[in-house]
């Protein structure tokens, strides 16, 4: 458990704190608090030497653990980050200085502490020690650290709405944007300030987006926005539509993350657009104009220096319009709004206001915005969510963009040819940069979900992020980088870049023949048509599935599509999910399956206990025995989207009869909900993963359209060994005889009465998908990057030969003994001259 | 004289501590218009304490300076304890293994103690803090230097440098600590943190030159 300090003037004040906040703590679970405060016990005063030793006192009580510091103000808080240039420096990095309100802070630190949560969050919870007390005060605002943007809360404004927040990713930096964009649409004369009710942030004036975005709103939490002026109502009717849109960022919307990523840039013909698409890249490092050190530029008087960053400003606008406008061509709306949203920052009146601060005190332009962001970043850094804390990145990108400006610098058009090295990766480079001469980027900093990572990626150019260790190597050293194992050689010798030659000439060679073949059925050589579909996670991935060539959808994992959320989807949000991945997809059919929760994939929205063996716990269906409303919410959004589009249903992790059933009520309520008959192409199954549904399947299988066999779980469960534990491993090969017999009884047992289709990772390795069609299965669904080479390996043989190759592979007596049989075979299969896989 | 040892820096602490007491009451009046009353005794204190630290045989410039820090950092109580702790710890740092020491050596250490207030209270030139006198006095101190002065000159131009400072904070609004709760009402008054400050400057330019 984590510890406490209290830093106070008074020694009096901070016992009869830590007195009143260790009321709420469990009797044998407190945590322990330690007091810096007073001179000494009558003394007024702080102390950095006392502070220090109690911070010490308290991270050895804490185990290491960490230590959040409250304090009261003035001297208490220089003398607490003196005492941190005091305390051992491997304790400071475990040391929180909290700018929480003293009391409320640390009651709220206190429970928070006696939970159990770390450093980092035991802060949060204090700071948002005040909300309560807001909320129920009607809003008084006493926060000591203002917000960009923040304003003072008087009286009640005439007109005021609740906005709720449901986009997954809560009101990041884009819908933000687009909340400001609205509020700026309407008249001046009327003013807008929006607070978020939840955590007690703002008001903040709704014209600022750096104010907006630092209200941490996420998905769950309610605004408030209030106006007034002429056409307040107006203001806030549009704001209101807005919200009802998820700010731009529903699922399907516009402002979808997944439809940046999965824009099919690799069919845009035009000249330097699309890259290799091959994931790997060899080539000399080439680096931006940015990365160079910023010249120091002779300060003039303020007020060139104001009229130097206006024109800047001015300039970096009119370039983001342009990009935008070339973006939206290529790659679509949601992409341009990268540039959109940077726009928007340059117009943001709080970083003006901070900027003409700076430049008031005699500081030059350059140097005055290269705070302003610095600070600006930092803010978003400082958000709890993952997600907003990444827009740090575009604070920093259009940041660079007026830097570059400012100093003097070219646009970076002409980079040279090669490797692209950078820090972070720039939106607006990766859709400027000129992929023929640019083979690859390797950024230092800066995730993987980056906009300008996702945009590179939509366009084919190969991306290998993270690369820190690439920080001090010289521009023009030869770099190689696969993106897929990660791997990374610096000034490689001959033999690697040889082979690194091969590498990309294999993909290359492979993905030629894949494009070629892809949209074409896998028919065997006797004629046997076998669907082809693809595990999807997501609208995205749903496109990259339609254009890889795959038949339809085998498995959409629906815990996943909505993975990200904190409550439940609403109805109407799942249909249009469906819709979208059913749109992608057409005219090939959708499977959904339903809920898949429980101890080993815990959703925020779906209570799940913690179990000892959680893959023998309340997994799948099993989570709904006892209330299974969101299960028929979810068919009810199913039935919804079934009306228009071409969907089926399967239910997970069914054991007894009793779970079908369970399913089929439910399934049943959900229809009636509806107030119309259950949609005629609605086909409903069940997954098959346990054994007893395996032995029993004839009987579950009674009145139903098919099955699935979850080969990854069926595996486990057969072989009683868990999947991902490397102790095991030797037990947990699916290629285990016993597992393909129970394969083949599964389909001998239907007889061809239902379709048996395989959706676990077996039926994405090419070199068993004729196994398990001479097992008996009629379709496979794989990830949507193995459809096509799967597709392929089909067409290779006959039904005849795979009925051989599976009664060889039941004679064997191992898993080694089958894939030696399967490697012969595959060796055997290939044309002459082609390239293995 | 162009350089000083460890005796003539115990000197400017017992002249800094002996000027503080004397005008512990104007001090204390400054801070009354404007903040919480204390600064006087609370200085006072501190630099007494300082004072009467024991004499260490063989002790280095920056040795005894780092003491005088803590002991500050402990004794002063209000946010001048952090400061000027931070000022000496700071100062004392470019002085390690000196045992006499010229305008190049001290330039070096009056520059980094300064810095340590700015990077402490993040002050900026204007918002009514002792870095309003600290401030011009560093620029004066390097001028007087680079201009061929010896200890004693450097450390006159900057103690008048910082005079200046200090009287330009009179019509200032606070910016910074618990003044900057007044807003418009702390103009119109000296701030004591930059009127201490120029004491220390101008008892080190009699006991140091």
């Amino acid at each position: 458990m984590i510890s406490l300090v209290v830093v106070s003037h008074s020694h009096a004040l901070a016992e009869a704190a830590v007195t009143l906040a260790m009321e709420m703590a469990p009797p044998d679970g407190a945590p322990h608090v330690g007091i810096a405060a007073g001179l000494d016990e009558r003394t007024i005063g702080t102390d950095a030497a006392a502070v220090a030793e109690a911070i010490s006192a308290a991270d050895e009580a804490s185990g290491g653990e960490g230590v959040v510091v409250l304090l009261d103000l003035g001297s208490a808080v220089l003398s607490a980050e003196m005492a941190l240039e005091l305390v051992d420096p491997e304790v400071v990095g475990r040391v929180v200085l909290s700018p929480a309100p003293l009391v409320e802070g640390l009651v709220a630190a206190v429970v928070a502490a006696a939970a159990g949560l770390d450093a980092a969050a035991v802060a949060r919870e204090a700071e948002s020690g005040l909300g309560a007390k807001r909320t129920h005060l009607g809003g008084e605002e006493v926060r000591t650290e203002a917000l960009p943007g923040q304003l003072t809360a008087d009286e009640p404004w005439p007109h005021a709405v609740e906005l709720p927040v449901v986009a997954e990713h809560g009101l990041h930096a884009r819908p933000a944007a687009r909340l400001v964009a609205r509020v700026a649409d309407v008249a001046p004369g009327t003013e807008v300030r929006v607070r978020n009710l939840t955590v007690g942030r703002g008001p903040v004036d709704a014209l600022s987006l750096s104010g907006v975005a630092t209200l941490d709103a996420q998905q769950g939490h309610v605004l408030l926005a209030e106006a007034r002026g002429p056409l307040a109502e107006d203001a806030l009717e549009g704001l209101v539509r807005l919200a009802e849109e998820g700010f731009g960022d529903l699922p399907g919307g516009t402002g979808d993350q997944l439809a940046v990523a999965s824009a099919p840039v690799a069919l845009v013909d035009e000249p330097g657009v699309a890259g290799s698409g091959l994931e790997a890249a060899v080539g000399p490092v080439v680096r931006t104009a940015a990365e160079l050190d910023l010249p120091d530029i002779p300060v003039e008087d303020t007020g060139t220096e104001h009229r130097r960053w206006m024109e800047a400003v001015h300039s970096a606008v009119a370039r983001l319009g342009e990009l935008a406008a070339t973006t939206r061509g290529r790659l679509g709306a949601g992409a341009a709004e990268v540039f959109e949203a940077h726009a928007a920052l340059l117009r943001d009146p709080a970083l003006t206001a901070a900027v003409e601060r700076r430049l008031g005190t005699g500081l030059g332009a350059l140097r005055a915005w290269q705070q302003v962001v610095e600070e600006a970043a930092a803010r978003f850094e400082g958000l709890a969510d993952p997600y907003q804390r990444e827009r740090a990145q575009d604070v920093r990108s259009v940041g660079d963009r007026v830097l570059r400006i400012l100093a003097g610098l070219e646009d970076p058009d002409d980079l040279g040819e090669g490797i692209l090295v950078v820090d972070e990766l720039d939106p607006a480079l990766a859709i400027s940069l000129d992929a023929r001469a640019v083979r690859g980027v390797i950024t230092l900093r800066g995730g993987a979900t980056g906009h300008g990572v996702l945009v590179a990626a939509a366009r084919g150019v190969p991306v290998l992020t993270g690369a820190e260790r690439l920080q001090g190597v010289a521009t023009g050293t030869v770099v190689a980088f696969d993106a897929r194992s990660g791997r990374l050689e610096v000034d490689p010798p001959a033999e690697v870049l040889a082979e690194f030659e091969r590498l990309l000439e294999r993909r290359g060679e492979a993905r030629r023949r894949a494009m070629v073949a892809a949209h074409d059925p896998a028919v065997t050589t006797d004629g046997v048509a076998v669907p082809v579909r693809a595990n999807v996670t997501s609208v995205g991935t749903a496109r990259l599935a339609a254009e890889a060539g795959a038949e339809g959808c085998g498995l959409v994992r629906t815990e996943a599509l909505f993975g990200q959320h904190r409550q439940a989807p609403t109805v109407a949000e799942q249909a249009r999910a469906f819709a979208s991945i059913a749109e992608a997809l057409a005219p090939h059919p959708v499977t959904l399956r339903t809920w898949d929760v429980g101890g080993d994939k815990p959703l925020p929205f779906i209570p799940s206990r913690e179990e000892a063996n959680p893959f023998l716990g309340v997994r799948g269906i099993r989570a709904f025995r006892t209330d299974r409303t969101l299960l028929v919410d979810q068919l009810e959004a199913a039935c919804r989207a079934a009306q228009e589009h071409r969907l089926q249903v399967m239910f997970p992790m069914v054991t007894t009869r009793e779970d079908v059933e369970l399913g089929l009520e439910a399934l049943d309520e959900a229809v009636r909900r509806t107030g119309t008959p259950r949609p005629a192409g609605l086909r409903v199954g069940i997954m098959v993963e346990v054994p007893a549904a395996a032995l029993r399947v004839g009987d579950l299988a009674r009145g139903l359209d098919f099955v699935s066999i979850g080969s990854n779980d069926l595996s486990q469960y057969v072989l009683a060994a868990e999947r991902g534990s490397a102790a095991v491993g030797p037990w947990a090969d699916p290629l285990e005889p016993a597992v393909l017999q129970m394969v083949r009884d599964v389909c001998q047992a239907l007889d061809g009465s239902l379709s048996v289709s395989v959706c676990g990772s077996m039926a994405a390795d090419p070199d068993v998908a004729g196994l398990l069609v001479g097992l008996g299965a009629a379709e496979l669904s794989a990830s949507p990057a193995s459809v096509a080479a799967v597709k392929e390996r089909l067409r290779a043989g006959s039904l005849a030969d795979y009925r051989a190759l599976a009664d060889a592979a039941l004679g064997c007596g191992s898993a080694r003994e089958v894939r030696a049989l399967l490697e012969a075979r595959a060796v055997s299969a290939l044309p002459a001259g082609g390239t293995a896989r | 004289m162009t350089v000083a040892d460890v005796s003539q820096f115990r000197a400017w602490i017992a002249d800094t501590s002996a000027m503080l007491t004397e005008q512990a009451e104007h001090l204390t009046d400054l801070d009354r218009a404007i903040g919480d009353g204390d600064h006087g005794t609370n200085m006072a204190r501190g630099f007494a304490a300082c004072a009467a630290l024991p004499d260490a045989d063989g002790e280095g410039i920056d040795a005894y300076l780092k003491k005088v820090g803590m002991t500050l950092v402990s004794q002063v109580g209000g946010a001048s304890g952090p400061l000027y702790g931070t000022f000496f710890l700071r100062f004392a740092a470019p002085l390690a293994g000196a045992t006499s020491v010229g305008p190049t050596e001290v330039a070096q250490a009056l520059r980094a103690g300064v810095d340590g207030v700015v990077a402490r209270g993040k002050a900026e030139v204007g918002d009514k803090t002792m870095y309003d006198a600290l401030a011009p006095a560093v620029r004066a101190f390097d001028g007087a230097a680079s201009g061929g002065a010896d200890l004693a000159g450097c450390l006159e131009a900057a103690a008048v440098a910082a005079a200046g400072g200090r009287d330009s904070t009179e019509p200032l609004v606070a910016r910074k600590g618990r003044a900057s709760y007044l807003g418009e009402r702390s103009a119109g008054h000296l701030d004591p943190g930059a009127t201490s400050a120029t004491m220390l400057l101008e008892s080190a330019a009699r006991s140091l030159g």
